[in-house]
């Protein structure tokens, strides 16, 4: 296969992983309103973790779930911390989402130092491109379809929009408004840290590798303006492919910049188009 | 609590000559902390914003000296360069991007510093990643700053620079009006307060502190690289400005000596011998994310608007 | 069906209701009248359970539903998701086929976006969503509020209707001659305290009620 079909699917697979995070972002922020800036730290201990359990002998698939589960639970602390005190401000959750990022350092150089880490992934390789890609499209178009029907189907995924529309008529017809918030960091968490676990055999993961995922995922999120889920796969894809390219044909120094750069030209083309609407 | 400031006038002053060593460093690198976060905290306390970029400002202040004094420009014009070029940056992208709000602002302050540190890691004129060094000593009409103590009692001075600047911020008209725009934006705009002007005047004055606490870094310990700046840097200020209590310049600077102070405390213990080699980074890293949430939960306006409203 | 006794309720140092005692009995239908900034709604979010009151007894009986002020549908939800939801607490009936049934005004809108409604359909909508909980009492914030003439009387007739197969209804409105029209017993609060209290017609012909609430010369 050319080399531009090789970039792109590893653009896809990369564009993958930001989207995954950027929805766990958007599930959190549309239910809860704090913009939950603890989501890289997510795919962090999802993914090392998952390089314990696998050195201690736990097949893969099983190591990968276990990860994940782990992510989701982690979710869940940190929504009591930044949502479960009455009276917390979403501002104030952000703060507080920062000051869990920053613990999660702590308790990762505790248990796994600060060197980088990687697992196996699928092995092999498709016309030149590596089978763990493939593997990394499939699980996210399967998991975050799944997510999209949850919302969109269910009597749940209705209920967290209703919280997110308007938490006082929520309450009136009886939804527990703090545990809908729970129930969407548990989700955060685990998009996240699925994103960690999927990128991890091709991109190595150490403790502060958090601050570039959840910039990334930010990034792909911005695009549908942190609640629309759809955009937010559009903007991961987006960014996965161009940085992709730019790796590829430019220079790889230049790579992490274009999620940088695309994010302030969005957030400030979005504020012009504010004011001009304002002004009007 | 006229007698806090006379306590810290005092303490600044006598600490210095009584400190061993390895505390005046200490004491030197949380004086400079301290100028990046009374900036930080008129940003955050008067202007309503959040940036979790200001760690970039003091990296281009101590470049902006670094690169000057490498050139053969007296110390002292490069030393006054730092906040000037600071400021210019500030004014620059500050009318972009102050129009952002909330966690906007934040993660565009965010990408900034990133962006800055690679820009800064990839230049070779800036030494790349291993950046500048064998700078000179600061040196003020023939005579040489080449103590320790000569750089605490210079930061000292610029402490109380700082904190001036930011007193008169305060109590002018633009601070009445920042108060007014922290606290109902629409209502500022309406009675005629120029809220865009004023917003970046203060992005401007923030990121001059810490472009000067960056200068005085640069002479101090004579080399830079991008990696003393990192983005925890930022998040350092902001942990210290929160935990003092935002828009108080006395919680600043209580922030800043607790937080040193605390970690300092922490790490010595954590290198005792027997002590895991990751204790130092596990402790500190705990204790800033334990002092930030605590604070903001529970003391969500800082200690010193606090205790001042209990005393 | 509710019975609060003495309830008071702050909002950190303000002190909304002063001692509030009002019961509503089974198949009752009670008006509560009262000037803007009355505790009206803080009455209401009090016996909903959504404000916890710092004093006083409250107790409930039955299902309890609220239509609350200024409609506050699901906005991004179809009419159909918000009548869903008003059975959340009952996961097995959330069947909507008798809400079209009861308000056939609804059965066109079930596929729109609620947020985009009128002020009427939405009240309509709210209304249907209330009653999707089966309740035994209907608690009502501002029902006119905002309305066409019309519009409200059509409100008004499908709660006669559901009062006259039972339903207990607790109706906040500022508009009082509908109010004590509707209702056969009423209460008025002023200042966070009953101020007065009884049969629609006695009230209706009290002086001090007639000239601030009908807006009659005395
Ligand atoms: N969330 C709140 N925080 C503080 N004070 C409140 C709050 N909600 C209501 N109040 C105050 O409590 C008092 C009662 O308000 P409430 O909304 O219950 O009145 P109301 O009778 O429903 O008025 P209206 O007719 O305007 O709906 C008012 O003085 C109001 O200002
Ligand atoms: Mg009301």
């Amino acid at each position: 296969m050319g080399e531009l079909a090789q970039y792109l699917v590893t653009g896809v697979g990369l564009g993958c992983a930001y989207a995954l995070t950027g929805s766990g972002l958007v599930v959190i922020y549309r239910v809860t309103r704090v913009v939950n800036f603890a989501q890289g730290s997510f795919a962090v201990l999802g993914a090392l973790t998952v390089t314990t359990l696998l050195a201690a002998g736990l097949p893969h698939g099983v190591a990968e779930g276990l990860g994940v589960l782990l992510a989701g639970l982690v979710g869940v602390l940190v929504g009591v911390v930044a949502t479960g005190k009455p009276g917390t401000t979403p501002q104030a959750g952000l703060i507080v989402t920062l000051g869990l990022g920053v613990f999660a350092y702590a308790v990762e150089i505790f248990f796994w130092g600060d060197q980088p880490r990687s697992f196996p992934g699928l092995p092999g390789a498709v016309g030149g491109i590596q089978t763990h890609y493939l593997l990394i499209i499939g699980v996210t178009a399967v998991v975050l379809g799944a997510t999209a029907l949850l919302f969109a189907r269910t009597d749940l995924g209705r209920a967290l929009t209703a919280t997110a529309a308007d938490p006082y008529a929520a309450r009136a017809v009886g939804i527990d408004v703090v545990r809908m918030g729970l129930f969407a960091f548990a989700v955060g968490g685990a998009l996240g840290g699925l994103a960690g676990v999927l990128i991890t055999p091709v991109q190595q993961v150490s403790f502060d590798s958090d601050v570039a995922l959840v910039v990334s995922g930010f990034s792909a999120a911005i695009l549908g303006n942190l609640t629309r889920p759809g955009l937010t796969l559009v903007g991961g894809l987006l960014l996965g492919v161009v940085q992709a390219l730019v790796g590829g044909y430019l220079s790889t120094a230049y790579q992490s910049e274009v999620a940088l750069i695309f994010m302030l030209v969005v957030l400030i083309a979005r504020a012009g188009r504010r004011d001009l609407v304002e002004a009007a | 609590m006229k007698w806090a400031y006379a306590v810290a006038a005092v303490g600044a002053l006598v600490l210095p000559v009584v400190l061993a060593p390895g505390q005046l460093t200490v004491f030197i690198l949380l004086g400079l902390s301290a100028m990046a976060v009374v900036g930080l905290s008129l940003l955050m306390g008067y202007a309503g914003q959040v940036s979790l970029g200001q760690a970039a400002f003091t990296a281009l202040g101590a470049y902006t000296s670094g690169l000057l004094s490498l050139h053969h420009a007296p110390p002292l014009l490069a030393l006054v360069a730092a906040p000037v070029a600071a400021a210019l940056a500030a004014v620059v992208v500050g009318v972009p991007i102050l129009r952002l709000r909330g966690h906007q602002l934040a993660f565009a302050t965010l990408a900034l510093q990133i962006l800055l540190l690679s820009v800064l890691s990839g230049a070779q004129w800036a030494g790349g990643a291993v950046g500048l060094q064998g700078l000179p000593y600061l040196s003020v009409g023939g005579f040489e700053l080449d103590q320790d103590l000569d750089y605490a009692y210079l930061v000292v001075g610029g402490v109380l620079l700082v904190s001036l600047i930011a007193h008169r911020l305060v109590h002018s008209r633009v601070g009445r009006g920042l108060r007014a725009l922290a606290t109902g934006e629409m209502a500022a705009e309406a009675s005629g307060v120029p809220v865009g002007a004023y917003r970046l005047l203060v992005f401007a004055v923030s990121a001059a502190f810490a472009g000067l606490a960056g200068g005085i870094y640069c002479f101090f310990l004579g080399y830079l690289a991008p990696g003393s700046f990192p983005v925890l840097l930022s998040i350092e200020y902001v942990v210290m400005a929160v935990v003092g209590g935002l828009g108080s310049i006395a919680g600043a600077l209580l922030g800043a000596a607790l937080i040193t102070v605390v970690v300092q405390l922490l790490t010595s213990l954590a290198t005792q011998p027997g002590m895991p080699s990751y204790a130092p980074s596990v402790l500190s890293y705990a204790v800033y994310a334990l002092l930030l949430i605590a604070v903001v939960l529970f003391v969500p306006k800082g200690i010193v608007p606090t205790l001042r409203r209990s005393l | 069906m509710i019975e609060a006794r003495d309830l008071v309720v702050r909002y950190g140092a303000a002190t909304a209701l002063d001692g509030v005692s009002v019961s509503v009995r089974a198949g009752e239908m009670v008006a509560l009248i009262g000037a803007n900034g009355a505790g009206k709604t803080t009455l209401v979010n009090t016996v909903c359970g959504i404000l916890r009151p710092a004093a006083g007894e409250l107790r409930t009986s039955g299902r309890l539903a609220l239509v609350p002020e200024g409609r506050h549908l699901f906005g991004p939800l179809t009419v159909d998701d918000n009548l869903r939801l008003g059975a959340w607490r009952d996961r097995k009936n959330r069947d909507t086929g008798h809400i079209y049934q009861l308000l056939p005004e609804l059965v066109p809108l079930r596929k729109q976006v609620a947020g985009r409604l009128s002020g009427g359909q939405q009240q309509m909508v709210a209304l249907g969503r209330a009653l999707m909980g089966r309740p035994d009492v209907l608690v009502i914030d501002e029902m006119s509020l905002g309305l066409a003439p019309r519009v409200v009387e059509n409100l008004a007739g499908h709660l006669r209707q559901r009062h006259a197969e039972g339903l207990a209804v607790l109706l906040i409105e500022q508009n009082a001659r509908l109010a004590l029209d509707l209702c056969s017993r009423a209460y008025v609060l002023e200042a966070g305290r009953v101020v007065a209290e009884g049969p629609s017609a006695e009230l209706a012909g009290s002086t001090e009620v007639a000239t601030a609430y009908l807006g009659l010369e005395s």
